[in-house]
């Protein structure tokens, strides 16, 4: 029984962190990629298991009902297309897992599966996709529909995508491709099969006319909070995203989707549960405290940022409660639930909106100290939870990933909770990104 | 001086053929970059990837005659390439195929942009309706739609992503680390798109990169083709045939375009051309006379590709009578093209002989006359290359050929812009 942890790092193709000390050129130039392929290296050399690109297709004017804070703070926009990017971060890594996110709610699923093959294939086996239905109705609008489908309506259509995907990447049998100058024989037709699917919201003929990967699928990620969205990770993720606040919820959520995979007749120790961190090293644990207070009574001045942040999310206007009014409690979302669910209960203390909102993180623990300090506390909370790991998310500056990549994953190392090396060999041969999941 | 470019398929690169890689490539990308680069080398204007989202299976109504040559298939997603060239080159253009009929207006907005960041301003996008039954079957309908309603989803489509690609001000970037304001909401502006099949509240969420409206390519014969053409394309892919038929095309084009309002001067057509060089003009000629008797024993070959082409599956005619009138929904003017004129050859005859287009067949320097006299005769605007990337097609059209042509000042000896429109509008 192994004490290892995985590692993800959580974050975006939008701008970095682009003002303050440590934003260098930033602003101007990430576009180009080159931070996220830097940033892509320095991972690799961490042994991170993957790194995860979230997205969405809007700008928000949920705060205030107008685009200005979005834009101000950079909150949803700009927000380039990720799929692009993934090449990029491969040609500078070889081992590091690659994943995206694509709507199930906008792609057409013959274009996704396609897609996300190709990338398989340049990735050498390294691609993943973060499956995400949606949340926001100025997505759906800019797809042409009035609002987004209803929230369990969303995953019905999702789990039908899912379906169609599949099938598409099992159109072409293993041995399919056969290269035989001999008889002159590229491919045999015999096992690359239509795949004929009728269903509520697709119908697609296939079969894909691109060859399997190395994976044959891509690597699933998946975050869902909901019962619903729960349901969904534990029947077809590979690694689940987890925001759960505390241990014992941490848990109990792990708990949950292990049963459920059980009960679909998965084995359950075939999805990597990551939780999301945002660790604040520095040299002491004094010094990371005095970091971290600092950070607050900023966060306090600054809470627009938090409240815009969450009405994007949520589509709820947050610019209309009183911030020095305790934080109301009948607010409901077709957007994010659960991120929502656990703001409004950080207000069960009775504090004041403006107090949740400097202090609103989606930590699933805080994590504050000297690279040993916290190296030991997520190893406690690991060998509680029972695993799989952590999902970094935080400010993104290069200080701020070297620091994580050379200061607490070196701490993690000696203590044996993180690979010091990706596996030399595979299932299949060379090793995939999900063969390097699988590995412990 | 006039321009080049090459058409390519993300897809096994002539497998069977000899001085080619045995298909062992396929998809390894570090072929493709290569390729790239020894283009840019050469100074053309752009390599163009077409694409497809189907297994052809007209041809003895099945898979097999594709999937055992590797026709047409595999074809890989060539906008997963386009980043990788973007890295691995500095000026030339890169562009890739994307259907209108498939492909969701706001997501095609911001992929084309995404990418024309990543590329400096280099891309362009190739639009098709896509081909074919099959396609439309693999995007959950029966049947396509029929061909002039496939331009109005085109011409539809087209507007909406132009209204997305136009919803930020130029200057609505701040990056004011000051105030910290990074974008000005009050230059970013809701489209309300709302037309015949699509609609889009907008705005898009990525900022305008440095050509703002990517390249537009097209290759469309037929006349609502041709009109979609005159009103988006920067650049057309035009088949070619007799140096009469050319020139004819370029000044109804051209004069669609001024009917259009548009300056003829900035849409550059450049005609499909098989290329055979040899070390001397008549090894040229040899190759030539070899390839020609490898097609007329290839009657399967030819045949496969007509009914890709048509839809129609040939191996049910017989081959030794003339072909009975057809039309189709899919490619119209390729079909109609392999039999205008041969209303009394036999299908053999008409598969045998080479579907007409131009041939410059010769050493680096009679190809060099040959296009020189073209191009003198057509009035413009360049060659599209059409060969599979095979080591030896590099070397003879990237390494040969264009340093003969840029000696004698008909090419470009150097790059003059940044962008890939400006590089096509350079002369």
């Amino acid at each position: 029984m192994t004490d290892k942890f995985h590692l993800g790092w959580f974050t975006n193709f939008a701008p970095p962190v682009w003002e303050g000390q440590f934003s260098g050129q930033n602003g101007a130039t990430w576009a180009n990629g080159k931070f996220y392929q830097d940033m892509a290296r320095s991972l690799e050399r961490a042994r991170f298991d993957y790194i995860m690109l979230e997205d969405s297709s809007m700008v928000s004017d949920a705060y205030e009902g107008s685009s200005r804070a979005d834009l101000k703070h950079h909150l949803y926009a700009p927000k380039h297309d990720p799929l692009p990017l993934m090449p990029l971060l491969a040609a500078a890594t070889k081992n590091l897992g690659i994943v995206a996110t694509a709507s199930t709610s906008f792609y057409p699923p013959y274009q996704l599966a396609r897609t996300m093959t190709t990338l398989d294939h340049l990735t050498g086996g390294r691609a993943g996709w973060n499956i995400v239905t949606s949340s926001e109705d100025r997505a759906a609008q800019n797809y042409g529909r009035a609002t987004l489908e209803e929230h369990d309506s969303r995953y019905d259509r999702a789990d039908e995508f899912v379906e169609v995907v599949d099938k598409l990447w099992n159109s072409w049998e293993p041995g399919a491709l056969l290269m035989d100058r001999e008889t002159g024989q590229y491919v045999d037709h015999t096992k690359v099969h239509p795949i004929h699917h009728d269903g509520q919201f697709y119908t697609v003929r296939g079969p894909l006319n691109a060859m399997p990967g190395p994976q044959r699928k891509p690597v699933i990620c998946q975050a869902g909070g909901s019962p619903r969205g729960r349901q969904f990770a534990a029947e077809h993720a590979d690694t689940i995203i987890a925001q759960s606040r505390g241990v014992e919820r941490m848990k109990a959520y792990r708990d949950d989707i292990r049963a459920r995979a059980t009960a679909a007749g998965r084995n359950p120790d075939d999805i990597k549960v990551l939780f999301i961190v945002s660790p604040l090293v520095a040299a002491t644990d004094e010094e990371a405290q005095e970091i971290w207070a600092a950070r607050t009574v900023s966060a306090e001045a600054n809470v627009e940022r938090a409240l815009a942040h969450l009405s994007a999310l949520t589509e709820v206007d947050f610019s209309k409660f009183d911030l020095d009014e305790p934080v109301p409690g009948d607010v409901t979302t077709n957007g994010h639930r659960t991120t929502l669910a656990e703001f409004l209960k950080l207000g069960d203390d009775g504090r004041t909106l403006r107090e949740v909102a400097a202090g609103w993180n989606i930590n699933a623990v805080d994590l504050v100290g000297s690279v040993d300090t916290v190296a030991d506390q997520m190893g406690e909370v690991m060998a509680h939870v029972g695993g799989d790991g952590f999902l970094i998310s935080g400010p993104m500056t290069r200080p701020y990933i070297g620091e994580v990549t050379e200061g607490l994953v070196p701490a993690l190392q000696a203590r044996g909770l993180t690979r010091t090396d990706y596996l030399t060999a595979g299932a299949n041969g060379a090793p995939t990104f999900r063969d390097n999941l699988l590995a412990f | 001086m006039f321009h080049l470019g090459w058409f390519l398929s993300f897809s096994t690169q002539a497998w069977h053929a000899p001085h080619s890689d045995r298909g062992g490539l396929f998809p390894n990308t570090d072929v493709y970059v290569d390729f790239a680069r020894a283009l840019e080398r050469a100074g053309f204007d752009y390599l163009m990837i077409e694409d497809g989202s189907f297994i052809p299976d007209a041809y003895g109504s099945s898979m097999e005659h594709s999937l055992r040559t590797g026709f047409a298939s595999p074809k890989h997603d060539p906008m997963a390439l386009v980043p990788l060239l973007a890295a691995s080159t500095e000026k030339i253009g890169l562009i890739a195929t994307m259907t209108t009929s498939f492909y969701p207006p706001f997501l095609a907005a911001r992929l084309m942009t995404t990418l024309d960041h990543l590329s400096g301003g280099r891309v362009g996008f190739n639009l098709v309706t896509a081909h074919n039954d099959r396609t439309a079957q693999n995007y959950g309908m029966d049947k396509h739609w029929d061909h002039s309603e496939r331009y109005a989803i085109a011409t539809d489509w087209a507007q909406a992503v132009t209204a997305l690609l136009t919803s930020w001000d130029e200057d609505a970037v701040v990056d004011d680390t000051v105030n910290g304001v990074y974008a000005d909401h009050t230059k970013i502006h809701q489209t309300d798109y709302a037309g015949d099949y699509f609609s889009s509240r907008g705005p898009l969420n990525v900022p305008p990169g440095p050509q703002r409206i990517p390249v537009i390519c097209q290759a469309g014969g037929s006349p609502v083709g041709r009109a979609f053409a005159s009103r988006f394309a920067d650049t057309i892919v035009a088949p070619s045939g007799s140096i009469e038929w050319m020139k004819q095309y370029r000044t109804d084009i051209r004069a669609g375009l001024v009917d259009a309002g548009r300056d003829p001067d900035a849409v550059k057509v450049l005609f499909l051309t098989d290329f055979i060089i040899g070390d001397t003009h008549e090894d040229a000629l040899e190759l030539q006379r070899r390839r020609h008797a490898a097609m007329v024993a290839d009657i399967e070959g030819r045949l496969a590709y007509m009914s890709f082409a048509s839809g129609i599956d040939f191996s049910t005619f017989d081959l030794d009578a003339p072909v009975p009138p057809v039309s189709t929904n899919a490619a119209k003017t390729t079909t109609a093209q392999m039999f205008a004129g041969r209303e009394h050859q036999t299908l053999r005859e008409i598969a045998s002989t080479i579907i007409p287009s131009l041939e410059i067949v010769g050493s680096p320097a009679t190809a060099a006359d040959q296009m020189e006299a073209v191009m003198a005769e057509v009035g413009g605007d360049g060659f599209l290359v059409n060969s599979p990337i095979t080591p030896r097609a590099i070397a003879d059209i990237a390494g040969d050929l264009a340093p003969e042509l840029r000696r004698r000042g008909l090419i470009r000896s150097e790059y003059t812009a940044d962008t890939l429109r400006g590089n096509l509008t350079a002369y």
